[in-house]
C-alpha cells in the first residue's frame, strides 16, 4: 500500500510553488496526498516566520501533529525552519528540519528513509532552482520560481537572513521550465521569487526576462504577480501591455508615508510608487493592482498612517495584505526606538481592513458590464468559477464548460459579503 | 553558529590598520579577501563569536588592496564601542558587500553628481569619488562642528563644502538643506543622498520643489 503524504504550507507563493514541485514528486513516485488533518505516514510543514503571526501558525500546524500523537513522520522545512534550526533540531518529535537551501531534496530525504536507505542532504549545495516542474499541484495556474533570496534589507526584514543573497534562475532553465508546464497543460504562468524585479542572470534584467517569456509561441496568460516598487524600465512598462501578460501586479507599498518608506529602507517614495501606478493606467485604466501594507512600523504617526489610508484611497488597490509591524531580532528596525503599541497596530489593521473591503468592491464593481477571460478552476452544479485576467475572482452559469479552459464573459453583477465574487454569463 | 548557508558569504579578516579621525570617529582597514564591490554597496560588519553585525558602507575604492569602513562610536550603542575597541591583528567578520546605492557608469562622463552626505553619511561617496577620480561632482556634508569634516583634503578643493550646524568653522554655516535653500540648484545634475532620514526627506523636498526629476534623486538612509 503506498505511503500517505499531508502537507501543511504557510507563508508566501514561493513557499507555495516549492510544496507543488514536492507534492508533485511524491505522487509520481507513487505516494498518496491526503489532507493534513488525516492520518498519514509523514507530514511535511513548510514554514514561514516573516511575522510573529507566521512563526505562531507554523508551530500551531506542527504542534498539531505531535499532540495528536500519531506515529509518522514530522518534517519541518521553510523559513522558520531555517532561522531556528539548531533550536528545533533539538525538538525530539521532530525527525527532520530541513533549511531552504535543502527542501529541493525532501522527496530524496524521506523516501530514502522509508526504504531503509541512507541519504545525506549536501551541505555546499545549493539547490533553491532544483526544484522539479510541478505537475500535480494543489492549483490550476502553475507556479515557475525565478528568482530566489534578496539584497534589499529592508529594516524590518529577516527574509535577507532566512532565503539568503539574491540569486537569478538562468532564462534557459525557466522557458524550459515554463514549456514542460505547459505540455502539462497549464494555461497560466505565475512567476514567483522573493524579490523578481531584481532579476538580474548574466546581465539579463526582469524586462528581458518578460520578453523572453512572452516571445515564447504557444497560448498561455503570463502573471507577474508580486513585485516591488523597482526596477520599472521604459522596456518592462511596455510589456505590461502585451496580451500575454495579465493586467495585475501585487506591486508592495508598505507605507504611505515617505518617513516610514526611509525608516523601512525603501528604495521609492510614494510619489515614485503613484507614478509607476499612472503610466501603467494610462493605457490600462482597468489595471488592477494590490498590495502589502505594514501598519505600526515603529515610529508610525498617526500623520503617516493617514498618509497611507489616503494612499489607499488615492490609488485604489483591489486587495490589500496587512501586516501589523513584527519584531524580528537581528533586523535594523528592532532596534528603534518607539516601538508601536501592539493595540494601536491592531486598530489601524483594522482600520485598513475596512477601507481595503471597501476598495476591493468599488474596483470590482467597475467591471459590471465589461468583459473578462475566465481561466476556469471549477464547475460543479453547472457553475464555474474562476479567475478573469485581471485577477478577479468570477462565476457564470453554463450547462457545458471545461476545467481549465478560457470562457469569455460579461459581468453582470456582483455578490455581497468580504469578498465578492463577480457574476458573469458567457459570451 | 553561522548557517552554512551564510556562511559562503563570509570572510574572516585581519584588522590592518585602525585611523583615528576624531575622537568618536575611526576608520577600520582589513583584509579584502576575495570579496569585489561597487562603490557605493556596504557590508555588515561583525566580530567573530558575536551574532551580531551592523551594515557600514564601503569607505576605500574599488580596487584598493584593502578594505575599509568609517565608523562613528555610540556610546550607548551594541557593536560600535565593540569595534572602537579592535586593536590591529584582531579579525572581523565580513559579509559579502551589498547594495543598489551604485553610480551608472553610463553617466559618469556626461553628468554631474551632487552627493549630499550627513555625518558618516560620506563614506559611500568618499568610495565612488576614489574609485571614479574623473567623475565631476560636489559634495555638500552635514557635520556638527568642522572637526567631523572627516579627511576632507582627500576630496578636490572646492568640490567639498562642509556645511557646520554648531560652529562657524566649516565652509557654510547651517544644516546641508539650509545650504540648499539658500542656493542654486542644478537641476540636471544626479543626486545622491546619503544619512539620516530626517535630512534625508528634507533635501528630498527641497529638490523636488526645485524641479530635479525623481529618477536624479537616489537615497542611502543611516540611522
Amino acid at each position: 500500500m503506498s505511503k500517505k503524504i499531508a502537507f501543511k504550507t504557510l507563508g508566501c507563493r514561493l513557499n507555495q510553488y516549492e510544496t507543488d514541485s514536492l507534492v508533485s514528486q511524491f505522487i509520481e513516485n507513487g505516494y498518496q496526498i491526503v489532507e493534513f488533518d488525516e492520518k498519514a505516514d509523514a507530514y511535511i510543514v513548510n514554514t514561514c516566520t516573516v511575522t510573529n503571526q507566521g512563526d505562531k501558525r507554523s508551530r500551531y500546524a506542527f504542534n498539531n501533529v505531535i499532540k495528536r500523537n500519531i506515529d509518522a513522520k514530522l518534517i519541518v522545512t521553510g523559513c522558520m525552519a531555517t532561522q531556528y534550526k539548531d533550536k528545533l533540531e533539538d525538538e525530539k518529535a521532530i525527525n527532520f528540519v530541513v533549511d531552504n537551501n535543502h527542501k529541493a531534496n525532501i522527496f530524496d530525504l524521506l523516501d530514502s528513509y522509508f526504504k531503509g536507505e541512507s541519504f545525506a542532504l549536501n551541505e555546499d549545495e545549493r539547490s533553491v532552482f532544483s526544484f522539479l516542474p510541478a505537475k500535480d499541484t494543489f492549483h490550476t495556474r502553475s507556479m515557475i520560481k525565478v528568482q530566489d533570496g534578496c539584497d534589499n534589507f529592508c529594516t524590518y526584514c529577516i527574509v535577507p537572513k532566512v532565503r539568503g543573497r539574491a540569486i537569478s534562475r538562468p532564462i534557459n532553465d525557466i522557458i524550459l521550465n515554463i514549456n514542460q508546464v505547459l505540455d502539462f497543460g497549464f494555461k497560466e504562468i505565475v512567476l514567483t521569487g522573493v524579490n523578481i524585479t531584481r532579476y538580474d542572470y548574466n546581465g539579463l534584467s526582469f524586462h528581458d526576462l518578460i520578453e523572453k517569456i512572452v516571445e515564447i509561441p504557444r497560448d498561455f496568460r503570463l502573471r507577474i504577480s508580486s513585485v516591488e516598487p523597482e526596477g520599472f524600465t521604459p522596456k518592462l512598462f511596455e510589456l505590461l501591455q502585451h496580451t500575454k501578460v495579465a493586467p495585475h501586479l501585487h506591486l508592495c507599498l508598505q507605507s504611505g508615508s515617505d518617513k516610514i518608506l526611509l525608516q523601512m529602507r525603501r528604495f521609492y517614495t510614494l510619489a515614485q510608487f503613484k507614478g509607476i501606478v499612472q503610466k501603467i493606467r494610462e493605457k490600462r485604466p482597468d489595471f488592477n493592482f494590490t498590495t502589502d501594507i505594514i501598519v505600526g512600523f515603529p515610529s508610525e504617526s498617526d500623520k503617516d498612517f493617514e498618509e497611507t489610508l489616503q494612499a489607499i484611497e488615492e490609488i485604489g488597490f483591489s486587495h490589500i495584505h496587512t501586516f501589523k509591524y513584527s519584531k524580528r531580532n537581528h533586523t535594523r528596525a528592532a532596534r528603534m526606538p518607539e516601538q508601536t503599541d501592539e493595540k494601536l497596530k491592531t486598530s489601524r489593521s483594522e482600520q485598513v481592513r475596512v477601507l481595503g473591503e471597501l476598495k476591493k468592491r468599488n474596483y470590482r464593481a467597475s467591471f459590471i458590464g465589461k468583459t473578462q477571460s475566465v481561466l476556469v478552476e471549477k464547475f460543479q452544479k453547472k457553475v464555474a468559477s474562476g479567475y478573469g485576467e485581471n485577477y478577479i475572482p468570477i462565476k457564470f452559469t453554463a450547462n457545458e464548460v471545461a476545467e481549465n479552459e478560457f470562457y469569455n464573459v460579461r459581468i453582470i453583477g456582483i455578490e455581497s459579503g468580504e469578498d465578492p465574487n463577480l457574476l458573469a454569463e458567457l459570451i | 553558529m553561522i548557517k552554512p548557508s551564510v556562511e559562503k558569504n563570509v570572510r574572516i579578516s585581519n584588522l590592518i590598520d585602525i585611523r583615528k579621525l576624531t575622537n568618536s570617529a575611526f576608520v577600520l582597514r582589513f583584509e579584502k579577501h576575495d570579496l569585489s564591490f561597487t562603490a557605493g554597496q556596504h557590508i555588515a560588519l561583525g566580530i567573530p563569536d558575536i551574532i551580531d553585525t551592523r551594515e557600514y558602507s564601503i569607505y576605500s575604492a574599488e580596487n584598493d588592496e584593502a578594505m575599509e569602513v568609517l565608523i562613528k562610536e555610540v556610546e550607548e550603542g551594541f557593536m560600535s564601542p565593540k569595534f572602537g575597541k579592535l586593536v590591529v591583528g584582531q579579525k572581523v567578520k565580513v559579509m559579502k558587500p551589498v547594495g543598489y546605492f551604485t553610480i551608472n557608469k553610463d553617466y559618469l562622463q556626461s553628468k554631474r553628481f551632487v552627493f549630499i552626505a550627513s555625518g558618516t553619511g560620506i563614506a559611500p561617496f568618499h568610495s565612488i569619488i576614489k574609485s571614479y577620480p574623473d567623475i565631476n561632482y560636489s559634495i555638500l556634508h552635514g557635520i556638527r562642528t568642522s572637526e567631523e569634516a572627516y579627511e576632507r583634503n582627500e576630496y578636490t578643493a572646492g568640490k567639498y563644502i562642509a556645511c557646520t550646524s554648531r560652529d562657524k568653522n566649516g565652509d557654510f554655516h547651517g544644516r546641508v538643506t539650509d545650504y540648499l535653500q539658500q542656493n542654486s540648484i542644478d537641476t540636471q545634475a544626479i543626486y545622491y543622498l546619503c544619512g539620516n532620514y530626517e535630512m534625508i526627506d528634507e533635501a528630498y523636498g527641497i529638490l523636488e520643489k526645485a524641479g530635479v526629476k525623481p529618477e536624479n534623486l537616489k537615497a542611502e538612509v543611516y540611522f
